[in-house]
């Protein structure tokens, strides 16, 4: 039995990248020792029990008894059916019977069993049954625990995996999000031209208007206007070029599965500012062809404004209830609703502008980006009212595959 | 001193806005000097005339404040203009804080940048005329004999003639003669005007010594 345990997973310590490659070798189908052939089973039981009556000849002196030496036959019946399986522990009773028989019960070397030895014979054969019931059953629940670790594994190692990929993205979402650097960049990049038109403009002026007119240095001060403005413009279809250089990589899936994951993945971060997230699903949502990253983002904004709107303490409900829908024939809709401070209406115009924000550490672009990758996906975004004081964010999907991007 | 036409520095990587801004000075009447970096600048600059100088703040190896820092480190007392695209609140006051006379946000009016510079250049002559008179009165202290500058140092702490002649034991006579002295190589017109070059020297070596 503890060599069985070799490949007991119990010890293996779950290493993510191996894990991949074992998983469709480590699960063995339940119900009997499918890894060996028939042949092998089976004749491993045969082998058994003629090594069994081998050995019981050999060492029948040594024993005084009125009736032979039989347990080795009990030890070949519990391996073979270990090894082979109920069918194999059979056979081997089966053979082991005809054995004991022949050479063993009285009259010897015959196929007749005496009338005292009858009672001896047939306990014998019970024996060997039960031995070869129990011992395949315990190698069956063992086998049934084995597979159970392995798919334990397998899941968790899965679970790892989606985690990390989600990670992932999330952070190169964030680095998409932190927007500091892009803009300090951007700005740099186009301020250099205009400083330098704005300076030679200044500086044509001047030539113009000194007396005598300085004619020659006015004309290379508006050539090199020219020329930074062209720079200009240069920088500025470089970075059209740098968002447009991913086209979206659209694919078709699970609305629901996307919204689980995501509030698995902030479950942490609502519990530490005291905020539940409660989904209300759809079941049987038809699956939408977007992009995921792009996706991700829309709901990450979405949820992380509503756990913002619930910062302060005063808010009665501290609970946000993301729901998805068929919103007839052709879309889904999905809304994320929370019990914050709301949108007051003197501003409900302008949350989806660029730039617009009422947090202090806000840059203002999460809603206008938001708004603009649901466009993309010819979706709607908007925002309502909700009737315990706070906002519920909506958008729809069309459901269906039209690969009509770009 | 004063047909002397002021030079401006410019430090800009970017060749487009140096040049720009060369032209810009040099078209309301100013000598432009353009450096690409601070290390150009550092090695070419041997300026004798009144200047100041206009400072980018991301610069390729240093940071434009980094460089102020440095200036001030060797006593280098240029006064300086900063001019960056990307500035931010943190920054203007580390650069306001460390004397600089302005941080313009690019793109800048050209009455932004000409007012920065004559104030810079403003600042500059006051060091200037400053640091002039303070190697002159050095210069004629550096004539007095030992017995002098001891008389000069007990005169502007505030003792009689006789209370120096008795500190340094000395007659009353010889200490009269020694303070008129004093007063002629110092060129100095009253007591007051003593006390006023003495506390300069002063005051000038003890910023010596804490750089």
């Amino acid at each position: 039995m503890p060599a069985l345990h070799t490949s007991s997973i119990a010890g293996a310590a779950p290493v993510p990248e191996k894990e991949g490659q074992n998983n469709s070798v480590r699960v063995r189908p339940l119900g009997g020792a499918g890894s060996y052939s028939i042949a092998i089973r089976y004749g491993t039981a045969t082998l058994f029990s003629i090594a069994a009556l081998f050995a019981s000849l050999g060492i029948q002196h040594l024993f005084a008894f009125p009736y032979p030496f039989l347990f080795l036959f009990f030890g070949a019946v519990m391996v073979s059916a270990w090894i082979g399986g109920m069918g194999a522990g059979l056979l081997c009773v089966v053979l082991s019977t005809v054995f004991v028989d022949y050479f063993f019960v009285p009259p010897f070397y015959s196929w007749q069993v005496s009338a005292t030895a009858e009672t001896y014979f047939v306990s014998f054969v019970i024996c060997a049954l039960v031995a070869s019931w129990i011992s395949s059953a315990k190698k069956r629940s063992e086998q049934a625990l084995q597979q159970t670790r392995d798919e334990l594994e397998i899941k968790v190692s899965e679970r790892t995996t989606a985690l990390m990929q989600t990670q992932a993205e999330l952070s190169r979402l964030s680095r998409a999000l932190s927007m500091d650097e892009l803009t300090a960049s951007i700005a740099h990049e186009i301020n250099q031209p205009l400083t330098a038109m704005v300076a030679n403009g200044h500086a044509c002026l001047e030539w113009l208007s000194a007396k005598p007119a300085n004619l020659e240095k006015a004309r290379q001060s508006t050539q090199s206007i020219i020329q930074n403005g062209t720079r200009a413009a240069d920088v500025l279809a470089r970075i059209r070029a740098l968002f447009r250089k991913e086209p979206p990589a659209k694919q078709l899936l699970d609305l629901n599965h996307l919204i689980e994951e995501l509030v698995d993945f902030l479950r942490h971060e609502a519990a530490t500012r005291r905020i539940s997230i409660r989904t209300d699903l759809a079941r049987s949502l038809p699956w939408i062809k977007v992009d995921l990253v792009q996706l991700q983002q829309v709901l990450l904004n979405l949820i992380i404004n509503a756990m913002d709107s619930m910062s302060d303490p005063k808010v009665p409900s501290k609970e946000i209830v993301i729901r998805s829908r068929k919103n007839g024939p052709d879309q889904v809709l999905v809304a994320v609703e929370d019990c914050g401070v709301g949108i007051k209406p003197e501003i409900a115009g302008k949350i989806f502008d660029p730039f617009f924000t009422t947090k202090s550490q806000g840059i203002g672009m999460g809603l206008s980006i938001s708004r603009s990758i649901i466009e993309s996906h010819k979706g709607r975004l908007w925002a309502s009212a909700n009737p315990c004081g706070g906002a519920i964010f909506e958008f729809t999907l069309p459901i269906g595959s039209q690969d009509s991007d770009e | 001193m004063n047909d002397v036409r002021p030079t401006i520095c410019v430090v800009d990587d970017d060749a487009s806005v140096r040049e720009a801004l060369g032209n810009l000075l040099e078209s309301v009447g100013f000598d432009a000097q353009l450096f690409s970096s601070t290390e150009q600048f550092r090695r070419a600059s041997n300026l004798d005339g009144p200047s100041c100088l206009l400072l980018d703040i991301r610069l390729p190896g240093a940071n434009g404040l980094d460089f102020q820092e440095s200036l001030q480190k060797a006593g280098i007392s240029i006064p300086i203009i900063f001019i960056t695209a990307h500035g931010n609140v943190p920054m203007a006051s580390r650069a306001l804080r460390a004397g600089a006379v302005e941080f313009l946000m690019k793109p800048f009016q050209k009455n932004e940048l000409l007012g920065a510079i004559r104030q810079a250049l403003e600042r500059d002559r006051v060091q200037r005329t400053e640091n002039a008179e303070l190697i002159a009165i050095q210069s004629r202290f550096n004539q007095l004999t030992s017995r002098e500058s001891e008389v000069l140092e007990l005169v502007v702490s505030g003792l009689t003639n006789k209370e120096i002649a008795s500190h340094l034991a000395i007659s009353e006579v010889t200490t009269k003669m020694h303070r008129g002295q004093v007063m002629r190589k110092m060129n100095a017109a009253s007591l007051a005007d003593l006390v006023r070059m003495s506390d300069k020297v002063k005051a000038y070596s003890r910023k010596e010594k804490a750089q």
